[in-house]
């Protein structure tokens, strides 16, 4: 029993990782209804991009992650450009498709460029115990764990508060009264689905640090994320935080009690019993969006 | 509907041909492989063509289908011929039982939610030691004895028309659902959900018995794919598996029967074709999943089809243009 704890810290400290992973997901479901399953790719980028940054360029952590987001930004931004706009409104199929080929595409092409060798980003502090009583926590992941607070809530500030996030809700509501009002819908959705990039790619670094970047990381990134983004509900800012937190704790319960072999099947479990019973996600008020 | 009947019993007779003039055992083999997708590609089309919700978990189906031939012929020690049927019971049973939980949500619920039934398959087959033997796999399924004397050329001579037998009966199948009515039912649930409700069409029934029929194929597929490679591992439910069906039937043209047998056969020698290739190959195959969707959204067959239902209206301009030159001539 004296083990719970630590098992409840590790649970919230991935919960929080998960979490960080699934907003951009979240968002761009949510506001743009486009299942990106390229989504994980978009971290893998993020991450190993990452890798170049601080060791071939040099820089430190936190530029890097400026560089990094800046790259991703404009990335997702051509891609939704290019891409994602010819089939805007088609329905929800050639979106899948189209990411699904995406997520091919990137993934196979970052294995040409840089092998399958785990790639570590030099991360920000060391990676030192802290002793919280009985409760040990690496100071990398404190600092990890506080960096996804604050980029949670800078997203969630410029969704509800700024000019460009009142122009995204409005173009998610009615993209027609939108145009109406006078927003460019066209560049919304771009700047939406950069922005998503950018939080994928932001934490597909920050993690980076902790673990170490990997080219092949993208599906299972990918799933995880949908099993978040199912469980909080789709689009629900909060229910991304609350579904990456009881990710976490579940699959660090199930790993410490049961079996660490299974530990990815809890997630799956968890995506099938919450489209049985709660299809619309624990933040079940269909209305509610980011 | 007698074009496409035509098309298949056209196809099917040539095929049947082929092994009198190819000798070549490579050939022979990637034959096979064109068959053996085109089952696959014919079952994932009942449901992405017909159903109209896009599955990204059918290698669920053929996975259970491959464990299930492999675990009665090594353990259970079945003939071949007893064990392909079954491991198409079994997958279409586990059909009913994914089916009638996925079917009830639609859009990106019911891919996301197909995808997780394929991967908890996988992690059991990967997890479950006892019963699958793990990440190792169950090797050495045996093939019928005869075959040991009969040499190589004879050998593959033997899966190919066991291939093209189980191609005949998923085509049979298919062909029999698709201008039933309870195909045309799904097909109407496939264009408007509420005008078929409206009309009595029950959209769960249609679809259920189009996915459950899509189960029982692909596990029939599995079943022949263990005995003919004789080794089944967790590796069968991989994501790869599904990506080349969804291209097949993608780049033939969902929604009809010709199409996805002209998707396995571009596909399959696209890829031993590029093999050369490697790793850049699956870069490739990426962007032609993007090129599809943006460039050829109903396929090879929607293409044609679009062809000739232009072709009518255009053609009297070209019949006058051409007829006063041949005056000046």
């Amino acid at each position: 029993m004296d083990v719970l704890p630590q098992f409840l810290v590790n649970g919230l400290v991935i919960g929080s990782f998960y979490a960080l992973s699934a907003l951009g997901l979240t968002l761009i479901l949510g506001l743009m209804r486009v299942v990106n399953f390229a989504h994980g790719e978009l971290y893998m980028l993020g991450g190993v991009m990452g890798w170049w940054v601080t060791n071939a360029l040099g820089l430190d952590f936190l530029t890097g992650l400026a560089l990094v987001a800046l790259v991703m930004g404009v990335f997702g931004w051509l891609v939704d450009r290019v891409l994602i706009e010819r089939i805007r409104s088609q329905g929800e199929e050639p979106g899948i498709l189209l990411t699904i080929g995406l997520s091919i595409f990137l993934a196979n092409t970052a294995l040409l460029v840089f092998g399958t060798a785990p790639l570590k980003v030099e991360g920000p502090v060391s990676s030192g115990p802290v002793f919280f009583g009985p409760i040990v926590v690496t100071k990398i992941r404190l600092f990890a764990v506080a960096v996804c607070a604050v980029l949670i809530l800078a997203a969630y500030l410029l969704i509800q508060k700024t000019r460009l996030g009142r122009a995204m809700r409005a173009t998610f509501q009615d993209p027609m009264a939108a145009q109406l009002a006078g927003i460019k819908t066209a560049n919304i959705y771009a700047c939406t689905f950069a922005l998503g990039t950018i939080i994928a790619s932001m934490a597909g670094m920050l993690l980076g640090s902790i673990y170490s970047a990997q080219v092949s990381i993208g599906g299972l990134v990918s799933m995880k994320a949908f099993v978040v983004v199912i469980l909080g509900g789709m689009g629900s800012f909060a229910g991304a935080v609350v579904g990456g937190l009881l990710l976490g704790i579940a699959e660090s319960l199930w790993g410490g009690y049961v079996a660490t072999g299974w530990v990815d099947i809890i997630g799956f479990a968890i995506v099938i019993l919450t489209l049985v019973f709660r299809p619309y996600g624990l933040f079940s008020r269909r209305a509610e969006r980011a | 509907m007698r074009f496409e009947r035509n098309a298949l019993l056209a196809t099917l007779l040539i095929t049947a041909l082929l092994p009198l003039v190819i000798r070549d055992q490579y050939l022979l083999h990637v034959a096979i492989m064109v068959l053996f997708y085109a089952v696959l590609a014919t079952s994932l089309n009942l449901i992405v063509g017909y159903v109209g919700e896009f599955s990204l978990g059918h290698t669920a189906f053929l996975g259970t289908g491959a464990y299930a031939a492999a675990l009665l012929s090594t353990k259970l020690g079945w003939p071949m011929w007893a064990t392909i049927p079954a491991a198409g019971l079994l997958a279409a049973f586990m059909g009913l039982l994914i089916g009638s939980i996925t079917l009830r949500l639609q859009g990106p619920f019911f891919v996301i939610v197909t995808l997780s039934f394929a991967e908890v398959l996988r992690l059991v087959a990967d997890n479950w030691v006892a019963f699958t033997n793990g990440p190792m796999g169950i090797a050495g399924v045996p093939q019928p004895s005869w075959l040991a004397q009969a040499g190589n050329l004879a050998t593959r001579q033997f899966y190919f028309y066991l291939a093209w037998g189980v191609l005949a009966i998923s085509l049979y199948l298919a062909y029999r659902f698709v201008y039933s009515s309870a195909g045309r039912a799904a097909v109407a649930v496939r264009e408007n959900r509420y005008v078929a409700q409206s009309v009595g069409i029950r959209p769960f029934r249609y679809a259920m018995l189009a996915f459950v029929l899509g189960a029982l194929l692909a596990g029939m597929a599995g079943g022949f794919y263990a005995h003919y490679i004789s080794f089944v591992g967790p590796e069968v439910f991989r994501f790869a598996f599904m990506v080349s069906m969804i291209i097949m039937v993608l780049i033939g043209g969902k929604g009809t029967l010709v199409g996805p047998l002209l998707g396995a056969l571009l596909v399959t020698f696209l890829e031993e074709y590029l093999r050369e290739a490697k790793e850049l190959r699956l870069s490739l195959f990426g962007l032609a999943v993007m090129g599809i969707v943006l460039f050829l959204p109903r396929g090879l067959m929607g293409f044609l089809a679009t062809r000739r239902e232009v072709r009518p209206t255009a053609a009297p301009p070209v019949a006058v243009a051409i007829a006063p030159r041949r005056q000046g001539v």
